[in-house]
């Protein structure tokens, strides 16, 4: 199963950025390296700005590498724990035997669902079924459409 | 099944309408690499892939797709906001204006309407994952370019984000097809096609 097992090699010999290859390897299929397990990973609103959890994934384009933008806002929060839980959730898909990855996910799951609760109950339902919380239906109709300019609607 | 959520994956809060750029960044909502083509050629390929892992995988990142179709609407959206009648006219934005004005409609930058001959679901295991390696570095691609031409940080920055996607969603695919080789015949992957051969 991979990651790649090699006894013979020190994982550490391979850096963040790489990953692991089979040392002899069937023609005419292609192949990228294997993630290693324990993976260097960014704090959540770091993982956002970036776009990735990862720093070894972390390949930046070089036209407008403007500074990146300090990411603010009540959702910010819930946004950044969400997307760990994403990027964490693609990660488990192709390395779902990565015990430590499923108990940090079992963590952000805990803070994320915190965090929701926090903003929901400050600023309103994020989904239809939360709105069983709400005083009335308009809670969800609110203009609050996260497509519009100003976060929780254009006032 | 899917459910809403109000908000989006990250923030799009752009501060200057530009249509001449919301012009080019159209192409990521229908075009040829766009997000729209990408969540259905990974959420259609799901049906033939035998794998649980990777009928996993082709949802998850179909679903993140959706989220990043939504953050190019609002892109264009943003982009295209009270626009007086001399933007309009500016920066080629009026073909786009005289057709749909400023709702956003699936279009190639090029003009071309969303079609589906820019994804491929061929129902088989390798030729799948292929196709969606490729896939990735194409839109990867479409955002160096817009990130070439565009003029406003605050589009750069989200541009910026949804290209990095595309790189750690091609890193992803590249496991994919090692997982998927390793379940398949090991002296020739090409012997059957486990999608369709499921008794070999």
């Amino acid at each position: 199963m991979y990651p790649d097992k090699n006894p013979e090699t020190d994982q550490n010999l391979c850096g963040d950025a790489c990953g692991t290859m089979p040392p002899c390897a069937p023609l005419a299929v292609p192949y990228v390296p294997f993630q290693q397990t324990g993976s260097k990973r960014y704090a959540q609103q770091d993982a956002l700005q970036n776009g990735t959890l990862f720093p070894g994934l972390n390949l930046p384009f070089h036209a407008k590498s403007q500074a990146v933008k300090a990411l603010g806002g009540p959702l910010a929060e819930l946004q950044a724990l969400e997307f760990v839980l994403n990027e964490l959730g693609l990660y488990l898909d192709t390395h779902q035997d990565d015990k430590e990855a499923f108990t940090l996910y079992q963590q952000y799951a805990a803070l994320e669902k915190q965090a929701r609760a926090a903003y929901e109950a400050a600023n309103g339902p994020l989904t239809q079924s939360a709105t069983a919380n709400a005083k009335s239906w308009s809670a969800w109709l609110g203009d609050s459409w996260p497509w519009n300019y100003q976060e929780g609607g254009d006032k | 099944m899917f459910f809403y959520e109000k908000k989006l994956q990250y923030p799009v809060k752009i501060a200057n309408c530009n249509p001449k750029l919301a012009s080019y960044i159209i192409s990521q909502y229908g075009g040829p690499d766009g997000e729209l083509g990408a969540s259905l050629r990974y959420l259609s390929q799901r049906y033939a892939m035998p794998y649980p892992e990777l009928k996993g995988l082709l949802t998850d990142i179909g679903t993140e797709e959706l989220g990043h179709l939504e953050m190019i609407g609002a892109i264009v959206h943003q982009l295209t906001r009270n626009l007086s009648e001399d933007q309009i006219r500016e920066g080629g934005f009026a073909p786009y204006f005289v057709d749909h004005t400023t709702g956003v409609y699936p279009t190639a930058a090029s003009g071309s309407p969303w079609n589906a001959a820019g994804i491929g679901v061929k129902g088989d295991v390798i030729c799948d994952l292929t196709e969606d390696m490729a896939a990735e570095p194409k839109a990867r691609v479409t955002y160096d370019n817009i990130l070439r031409l565009s003029d406003d940080p605050d589009v750069s920055d989200v541009i910026r984000f949804l290209r990095e996607r595309e790189i750690v969603h091609f890193q992803r695919f590249g496991e994919a097809v090692r997982l998927a080789k390793e379940k398949m015949d090991q002296k020739n992957v090409y012997f059957t096609n486990p999608a369709f051969d499921k008794s070999r």
